[in-house]
């Protein structure tokens, strides 16, 4: 798309940073208020959601601090899809964009609804306000929209192509009547439709403020500012990557259908300031849910950048631009219609510690042992005894973050792609008839190393007074997080049913396992690699395992032979 | 009247304790600041005392009230330097401190991580117990597991030790009885439980506040002891009240107990004093910027009252309390400007700090900072900061200021303007997460600036927020030890829960809110409070019952539940723009605040010498808006007196800051001796 010259002269640093400052400001405005005001549990505590400005070309321009990495390209992806579909002079003031779909509307799975309102200064559309948040529930075959066992796209809930549910500020109850009858608990989804409806508005009143401040000149420059100061900012860094091709490959455990070990394979070719990421060779897509649309693929690989190699640069369309992907279409990291998509962020995970392994052979001092590297999903579903309501309990669990070159790894957090908050027990056992029996570390599951892998977590839940189904997903349950120069692999995660007859170990990806009030679903998460070798081991940092409890003494003598272990 | 009747305020800060003493026999006001004593604060307090008395002529016989602002707890958390510490959970969930909200604190940085907690694993106890989600027990109390954990606390030597269970903010019994058995065989340790320190949901919030409570216990009960002792035998008269975060002042004996209500108790004496001065000047819509070296905090006063918050990290470990709602920016005058990869210019949170502080110090800085800018435009005098006992070279500032105007290819007086510009721009920011983010619109409010660098920067944040009034307090550099002498004493008490916001539950409101009177009552008492010095203050916590955050209503008394709904309403609309008015509407929790009103000081004098028609005492070139330098007249502040008008541009100094006219700005000082600027493009 062309557009007119821009009139003004070029902009310094100063006044770029000023209005900088003001769009950052109003994307950190939209996600509190997304998430106060939001019903989702996804949203209000987990904070699974993210609002960003693109600009009318759909580049992203500013994204919240907190949003999401897997959000990144979603974002972008709505807005190519957009600009396919519509003239510029066919958008008007008022118009509401929404979408989830990986297929047709640049989305990355169902449960993530994309709000865009197109942001007019005078007569003149300068970009898009947008968010994304990810629903508790998009219909389809379970509850939660997200459980392993499903094969084709249309059983993981309702497609959303680009729609405009708002027309010039006239909202399209069709539409809306369609988004609710198609999920469960329709109460809860018009509550999160409406905070994003309002955190889209709010967002374009801020611009337009900003707007008046500045003239439309000067956003538009400072869009354009942004995203190439950017630009040359990751090309600087990946030019101080030595040059060479950076290989390294892993496996998926399990599409929860019918295919293990799915390999995924990568060759990073750095050549000068361009990095091209070479994903051919990785698996055909897969009949289970664990496919990657090319977007989230990309996120992956702009996380990987940002955090390998400069973690405060600025999250805009710059990055996005260095990204160069090779893929095979219709391959696990580039899928089609109709593959399911509902677990990809697993799948993005496993991406990431990809990059970082090719990556850790250019530059060892920034990389970390393979982390948990899933995103351990338990999802609790049945009817409240206490009302006779339906209720639907979602959480993603993080696990072991690998061993690092200067620190042990982390045990216990949200790793990479994701960083949502856990529910707290109140919460969980107020809103739901449920107990939480137990939560804490798992023991011995951080890989050992100088630097030793973090833990995995153990989460025991168990109903009261009703039988509920439980659905999962899980990932490094059969192939270990590896360590890093040396350092061993952490422990896989696991899910097991403590029933009347004892222990039952589940599947990777169990869906609609019924489980009594006498009964408890056992969640552990996986732990991570370790980072050098363990002979090395500091002997405090090793007391200090000990110590802790979070280490056994038998798990100590194994890894590290040659040490004393007296207190 | 009798001869002597002084109010003391004292603010103890990690480089100087501040004092501000008001005699209300004779309108006398004294200030003194001396060095901290940060081995026990106390020490600088005492001595203080002394010479402020003795450099003032009153005795110390005569102090009737002492109200005390500390940042010592603040300072043991972020140094690390508390006690030795351990926590007992319910069985299973030792872990919960450390797991947190499983988040990392940076996304993109791989080698970020939350600290760890302040108890390590080992000293993270285990008893076996459960209380269920409707405050039932589940698993009665198993006192065999409390005594083997008493042998452990034993064993590990811990000092202190934080009792905090699941759901212990609906049934505190099995937090009690713990307490009892283990205070009863270890009477040394300090303990602390979650339902007393802060009764409210969400279990790793409230653990991790009663786990910093208990850290900070020993060594605060040490500090208040030493304090007590000391006072009782200099001002035996003095009613003695340590200023809490929420902004009201507690008896010695309660932050023996909670010292970790004294968070924010520096910041929210500033809020108190900024209440004060707007009331003196008949203002009650604030919205403050108290601006150091190293960071700025700004808070919104609406009808004279701050907004309390409830969620704060205090030295990286979330804290839940009733708090000054207050937002922290790392904007000082020591804020360093810099470039970043991406050739942005960017000003903090970096800060020069005290050593080598701005270049214009010199004492060896020679990076950029918000100082040195305002030295080059000429705004600070390079004769000095705190009456000229310091001077500042201004050679050295332009040096620095003129390492990023090089490589801008820009002058280096607009290079400052720049500068201060980004400086105003970050603290912008902070104010409008506080005013436009809540719903309130900034240019409905005065702009009171205090603290050492608040009045230099008023300027540059009113026009960006579209404010037309600004107002600088009589002492802004000293406005927080002011603002001890006008906080009340308070008490804060809370029933967290759930509870449908219906007709059938109207009844249990009500009797929420008797109860919580009946409290308030006892703590009066207690506190030999008045009857006509006492007072109450009632809030609502509501929120949908699909929500996980909740809105706050403040009422005088108990309304019906149909007022309560259409007010929650109104609060969602405010905050979000939108309500949705079929949706169940939950009742959070109920806060009572018991107030006991102080006496209060009056006035400030007016100089001996002061006119109001006064004389700039010389005059110098100083940088605005334009491109050249503006020969502007340079006032003493001591030399107003009420009455007097002046034009910008103007510079005006005083011992503790420095404030300026901009050309067109028009200001008047008022009464209580505070300047009230008219902001020139404002008409």
């Amino acid at each position: 798309m062309s557009r007119p010259p821009l009139p003004n002269a070029p902009l310094d640093p100063i006044t770029i940073e000023i209005v900088a400052s003001a769009f950052r400001s109003v994307v950190d405005e939209t996600f509190i208020a997304l998430m106060k005001s939001a019903y989702s549990t996804n949203i209000k505590e987990r904070h699974d959601h993210s609002t960003a400005i693109c600009d009318r070309d759909g580049r992203l321009i500013v994204q919240a601090e907190m949003s999401l990495p897997i959000h990144i390209a979603s974002m972008t992806g709505l807005m190519e899809t957009i600009l396919a579909k519509y003239r510029l002079e066919d958008i008007a003031e008022g118009d509401v964009f929404v979408a989830n779909d990986p297929h047709v509307a640049g989305g990355t799975h169902l449960p993530d609804i994309n709000y865009a309102a197109p942001l007019f200064l005078g007569d003149e559309l300068v970009g898009f306000v947008c968010n994304i948040a990810h629903h508790a529930d998009i219909g389809g075959m379970v509850p939660g929209s997200m459980a392993g066992g499903m094969s084709e796209i249309y059983q993981e809930g309702l497609r959303i192509p680009l729609v405009r549910l708002f027309r010039k500020g006239e909202l399209q109850q069709d539409l809306m009547d369609i988004f609710l009858l198609n999920a469960r608990i329709p109460d809860e989804r018009r509550g999160d439709h409406f905070a994003q409806i309002a955190a889209c508005r709010l967002g374009v009143r801020r611009v337009k403020e900003i707007g008046e401040r500045y003239g439309v000149a000067t956003i538009r420059q400072v869009f354009d500012e942004l995203v190439t100061r950017t630009k040359a900012r990751m090309r600087e860094a990946i030019a101080g990557v030595p040059d060479g091709t950076y290989r390294f490959e892993d496996v998926m455990d399990d599409d929860g259908v019918a295919t293990v070990d799915i390999p995924i394979r990568l060759a990073i070719i750095i050549s000068g300031d361009r990095a091209v990421f070479d994903w051919r060779g990785s698996s055909p897509q897969v009949s289970g849910n664990i496919n990657v649309p090319i977007n989230a693929t990309k996120a992956a690989v702009a996380y990987g950048l940002r955090a390998l190699l400069d973690p405060d640069i600025p999250n805009n369309q710059g990055i996005l631009d260095c990204c160069e992907l090779v893929t095979d279409e219709g391959s696990i990291v580039d899928c089609r219609a109709p593959a399911p998509v509902a677990a990809r962020a697993h799948t993005s995970q496993r991406l990431i510690d990809i990059i970082i392994g090719a990556f850790a052979q250019a530059i060892p001092e920034r990389a970390v042992g393979a982390s948990n590297g899933a995103n351990t999903t338990a999802v609790f579903s049945g009817k409240d005894p206490r009302t006779g309501r339906d209720y639907l309990y979602f959480e993603t669990l993080g696990g072991g973050f690998g061993g690092r070159n200067d620190r042990d790894g982390k045990d216990g957090v949200q790793v990479h792609i994701t960083n949502t908050s856990n529910l707290p027990i109140e919460a969980i056992e107020t809103e739901y008839p449920l107990r939480v029996v137990s939560y804490g570390f798992v023991e011995d599951s951080g890989g050992a190393g100088r630097h030793r892998g973090g833990g995995g977590l153990r989460r025991v839940i168990q109903p009261i007074g009703h039988h509920c189904l439980f659905n999962g997903a899980g990932e490094r349950f059969r192939n270990a997080p590896w360590g890093i120069f040396g350092g061993s692999s952490g422990r896989t995660g696991r899910y097991v049913l403590n029933g009347k007859d004892g222990e039952t170990v589940l599947d990777v990806k169990p869906s609609g396992v019924t489980v009594g009030p006498d009964e408890q679903v056992v969640i552990e998460t996986p732990g991570s690699g370790g980072y050098g070798p363990p002979a090395e081991r500091e002997p405090a940092d090793l007391r200090d395992d000990l110590r802790s409890g979070k280490y056994s003494r038998a798990f100590l003598e194994k890894h590290y032979p040659a040490a004393k272990l007296s207190d | 009247m009798q001869a002597d009747d002084w109010l003391v305020g004292v603010d103890v800060g990690g480089t100087f304790t501040d004092f501000y003493a008001f005699d209300r026999a004779s309108g006398t006001v004294a200030l003194h600041k001396t060095s901290s004593t940060p081995d026990n604060a106390a020490d600088a307090i005492v001595s203080g005392l002394r010479e402020l008395a003795e450099k003032t002529g009153f005795p110390l016989a005569a102090v009737r009230n002492l109200a005390h602002g500390t940042t010592v707890a603040t300072n043991a958390l972020i140094q690390r330097r508390g006690a030795r510490v351990a926590v007992v959970t319910t069985q299973n969930f030792r872990d919960l401190v450390e797991i947190g909200r499983q988040i990392r604190p940076k996304l993109y940085d791989l080698k970020a991580d939350h600290p760890m907690p302040l108890a390590p694993r080992e000293m993270r106890f285990e008893v076996r117990e459960r209380i269920g989600a409707a405050g039932e027990v589940v698993t009665a109390l198993d006192e065999a597991s409390v005594d083997a954990v008493i042998d452990k606390l034993k064993a590990c030597e811990a000092e202190a030790v934080a009792i905090a269970f699941l759901f212990s903010y609906l049934n505190p019994t099995h937090e009690e009885a713990v307490k009892a058995r283990i205070q009863a065989a270890l009477p040394k340790i300090a303990i602390s439980t979650s339902s007393e320190v802060q009764p409210e949901f969400r279990e790793y919030e409230r653990s991790s506040t009663t786990l910093l409570n208990a850290y900070l216990q020993p060594a605060f009960s040490h500090y208040m002891t030493t304090l007590k002792d000391a006072l009782a035998e200099m001002s035996p008269q003095a009613t003695v009240g340590i200023n809490q975060s929420s902004g009201g002042l507690m008896s010695v004996d309660k932050a023996r107990d909670f010292p970790i209500r004294t968070a924010l108790s520096g910041p929210a004496a500033g809020a108190m004093g900024a209440i004060h001065t707007a009331r003196l000047s008949g203002r009650a819509n604030i919205v403050t910027l108290d601006m150091g070296g190293t960071s700025a905090d700004v808070a919104l006063i609406r009808n004279l009252e701050t907004k309390l918050s409830f969620d704060r990290d205090v030295a990286g470990f979330p804290v839940r309390m009733p708090m000054v709602d207050i937002n922290t920016v790392g904007a000082g005058g020591g804020s360093l400007a810099w470039f970043d990869r991406d050739g942005l210019v960017k000003v903090g949170p970096v800060s020069a700090g005290a050593v080598p502080g701005p270049a214009c110090y010199g004492r060896g800085g020679t990076e950029p900072t918000v100082t040195d800018a305002n030295v080059v435009l000429g705004r600070l005098s390079g004769h000095g900061l705190l009456g000229g006992a310091m001077t500042l070279d201004v050679e050295a500032s332009r040096r620095a200021v003129g390492k990023i105007a090089d490589k801008l290819g820009f002058s280096i007086e607009r290079t400052a303007k720049g500068i201060l510009d980004i400086v105003s721009a970050n603290m912008v920011r902070a104010i409008r997460a506080i005013s436009v983010e809540r719903g309130h619109d900034p240019r409905e409010f005065v702009l009171m600036p205090f603290g050492g660098a608040g009045p230099l920067h008023a300027e540059g944040c009113a026009r960006a927020l579209g404010i037309t009034e600004i107002i600088i307090p009589y002492s802004p550099g000293i406005l927080c030890a002011q603002g001890l002498l006008v906080a009340d004493r308070a008490e804060s008490f809370v029933r967290s829960g759930r509870l449908a916001l219906a007709e059938e539950n109207a009844s249990e409101l009500a009797q929420l809110v008797s109860s919580m009177m009946a409290e308030a009552e006892g703590w009066w008492e207690a506190e030999a409070v008045e009857p006509q010095a006492r007072s109450r203050k009632l809030a609502i916590d509501m929120r949908y019952a699909s929500q996980n955050y909740e809105l706050q209503v403040g009422v005088d008394e108990l309304p019906s539940v149909d007022d309560l709904r259409r007010m929650f309403f109104e609060a969602h609309e405010q905050a979000y723009g939108f309500h949705n008015p079929a949706d169940p509407v939950d009742v959070m929790a109920v806060r009572l605040t018991a107030l006991g009103r102080l006496p209060s000081p009056g006035t400030p004098p007016v100089g001996a010498d002061a006119s109001a028609t006064p004389e700039p005492r010389t005059h110098r070139p100083v940088w605005f808006d334009g491109e050249a330098a503006v020969e502007t007249p340079i006032y003493d502040r001591a030399a107003f007196a009420p009455g007097t008008r002046i034009e910008g541009p103007a510079v005006i100094d005083q011992f503790d800051a420095t404030s300026l006219l901009f050309p067109g700005d028009t200001a008047h000082v008022d009464d209580a001796l505070n300047i009230v600027i008219t902001r020139g493009d404002a008409s």
